[in-house]
């Protein structure tokens, strides 16, 4: 079966007739190198063909990782990336999509989380220690938003435990939500799901209203970005942790005493870094950490590359026998001498942590989060 | 080609903590959420795909509580044309004989070349509705199909046997088949064409609108029923390992040694 894609109205609605063909958008795609995916290509042929056909399965468009270089980078004001999740859209509807994305999308609809897992155990990261739910009447300093994948996740539900420590180190009054927390929808509106993405911020903007969220934390930037940038109707202010964790330290209120003693680099996670310029306050959060030595990828900051475990990537097939991005990132920390591979993201972690694991480098290097380094330090 | 896909909604308990209710003949349910059984998806699909091929329509027809509605719009909004609801008190605690007989009584008034089920509901397993309800149909079945081609008149389909010997059968039609996992691949219903799929009508059928009598269905007119239900006693010899992925993977392997295993 076909899927016929609306190309005249993507032309029109994303003005792609101002499209110049310079091929900066595929220049910078950190996927053109690995997958079949070209944005410049993809933009012609919406140009040209009237009624552009895709097989359903249309492989190249699951490869964004919506990292959005091709949207900062291009000349002309266009946003490929826009064009992108509206095609993957119209796949949404036909109902045609690889399975790994279906079983995600139908348990975020039926669960709340794109991982299969039921509602009753999301806070059973937090078995035995003393963290309260908000329940809307106190005065907390945050709300805490742990996020799907951290919660459920056996080696990340150790960011949250490590991030409720550094909190009460630093005596701040926070609460969770509990097993009524539900996805954030920023995966499932870069696949393309706008539905499901409607249903999710409604519910969420009444949850974070109900449990008095006027200043809510996420631990992942996916959930940080979404929050920030599109939850149009939630008033209350979007903090990333490692924001949190740096102004803590730097008014004296959270303490690291612990030398570590570690050589670290720093991965910057597009959703955090290049998507909304959080650069500085994780490397910060590092410079106060005694006996931590950071070096820099040549590759960091508004350049850093792609993990790519963005975009509905954690859920889609990968392309055989391609390198795989998070390798040549490992590859790259391991060649300046760096022992710890410090980043801020969980997807970012748990692609890392696998390429550690397939280019055999675990006697020399391991992946942590920020929030562990800052925890091991306490 | 008409066909007629009947359907069930199951508890969804692959990652839950499955406790038996104070009734002792059922589980808990208030924390669980509910979805198309599973078996029941893929005979959907392959409707889909057939009537895709060879035109016709696809009626849903589902013997369940007023709460079975959202899995009958779900498989509304994939494009399947109708959706029959089987809804009566006194046809709680049927067994898979008499929910065929249920089953068999509302397929009486519609037209059909094919009717598909699951191979088996993920709650109860029993396996044994598609037969029956073939029987009482008078029309040949085929059980746990994994491939199926439409001849002129006839099917030919392909059975999943034990031990990865597959039976090819040619059937004529009308037929029913029981589908089993993994012939197709389901496709995703979005909450947009769930949307749609809410302006669809459900139609509900009783145990009058049937012609059926008390007696008949329910647990009066089941041979088997339900007694009790518990979750095994522990066993002796199972040892939990505790500790960190490397702490446990070094008494593993510790264990594999101490019993000659490598």
């Amino acid at each position: 079966m076909e899927v016929h894609v609306a190309s005249q109205e993507l032309t029109r609605e994303h003005h792609v007739l101002r499209c110049i063909q310079c091929g900066r958008c595929t220049s910078g795609c950190p996927v053109s190198t690995n997958s079949s995916l070209n944005v410049r290509r993809l933009l012609n042929e919406i140009l040209l063909q009237p009624d552009l056909i895709l097989s359903p399965e249309a492989t190249e468009l699951w490869q964004c990782t919506t990292c959005m270089t091709c949207t900062q980078r291009c000349p002309k004001g266009i946003k490929p990336l826009d064009v992108i999740i509206e095609i993957r859209g119209q796949l949404i509807e036909s109902g045609r999509i690889q399975p790994g994305l279906r079983d995600a999308l139908e348990s975020t609809f039926l669960h709340g989380n794109p991982w299969g897992k039921p509602r009753e155990k999301r806070s059973d990261w937090a078995a035995g220690l003393d963290v309260k739910e908000a329940s809307g009447a106190e005065d907390l300093d945050l709300v805490y938003y742990v996020g799907c994948t951290i919660a459920y996740d056996p080696r990340l539900q150790k960011l949250a435990q490590d991030m409720v420590k550094a909190l009460d180190a630093a005596g701040i009054k926070y609460g969770i939500l509990g097993n009524e927390e539900s996805c954030c929808g920023n995966e499932v509106r870069r696949i393309g799901e706008l539905g499901l993405f409607e249903e999710l911020t409604e519910n969420n903007v009444k949850l974070f209203r109900e449990r008095g969220a006027g200043r809510l934390m996420t631990t992942s930037p996916h959930c940080y970005n979404v929050f920030k940038n599109e939850y149009t109707d939630f008033t209350g202010e979007v903090m990333h942790y490692s924001q949190v964790i740096r102004d803590l330290l730097a008014a004296g209120k959270l303490k690291l005493s612990k030398e570590l003693g570690w050589k670290v680099t720093y991965h910057d996670p597009c959703f955090l870094g290049k998507q909304n310029g959080i650069f500085d306050e994780p490397r910060e959060v590092l410079g106060f950490i005694p006996g931590v030595e950071l070096v820099e990828f040549d590759r960091c900051r508004e350049r850093s590359l792609c993990c790519e475990g963005g975009g509905g990537r954690m859920w889609t097939e990968d392309v055989a026998g391609q390198e795989r991005l998070a390798e040549i990132r490992v590859r790259d920390a391991v060649g300046m001498g760096a022992e710890v591979l410090v980043t801020a993201c969980p997807f970012c972690l748990l692609t890392l942590e696998d390429a550690v694991k397939t280019t055999g480098d675990e006697e020399k290097i391991r992946v942590m989060d920020l929030i562990e380094v800052v925890a091991a330090a306490l | 080609m008409d066909i007629i896909v009947c359907v069930k909604q199951v508890p969804v308990t692959a990652e839950a903590e499955v406790m038996v209710d104070s009734s002792g003949r059922d589980i808990k349910k208030d924390r669980l959420v509910f979805d198309v059984n599973e078996a029941d998806n893929y005979a959907v699909e392959e409707a889909l795909q057939l009537t895709e091929k060879f035109g016709g329509t696809i009626t849903l027809v589902n013997l369940g509580p007023e709460s079975a509605d959202k899995t009958l719009r779900s498989l509304l909004a994939k494009g399947t044309h109708e959706a029959v609801r089987l809804t009566d008190e006194h046809f709680d605690e049927s067994d898979a004989y008499v929910t065929a007989r249920i089953l068999a009584a509302a397929l009486k008034s519609l037209s059909y070349d094919l009717v598909l089920t699951g191979c088996y509901s993920s709650d109860l397993g029993y396996s044994q509705v598609g037969a029956a309800l073939a029987e009482l149909l008078g029309i040949p079945h085929a059980t746990m199909v994994i491939g199926l081609e439409v001849l002129d008149g006839k099917i030919k389909v392909e059975r999943e046997l034990e031990g990865g010997t597959h039976e090819r059968l040619e059937i004529d039609l009308p037929a029913l088949l029981t589908i089993q996992t993994g012939i197709n691949e389901p496709r995703y219903a979005s909450i947009l064409g769930l949307r749609k799929a809410m302006k669809k009508p459900i139609k509900v059928l009783t145990l009058t609108d049937l012609g059926l009598a008390e007696g008949e269905v329910g647990r009066d007119g089941s041979k088997v029923f339900l007694d009790t239900l518990s979750v095994p006693p522990k066993g002796e010899g199972a040892q939990i390992l505790e500790g960190g992925p490397d702490e446990v993977s070094q008494k593993l392997v510790d264990i594999f040694r101490e019993k000659g295993v490598v």
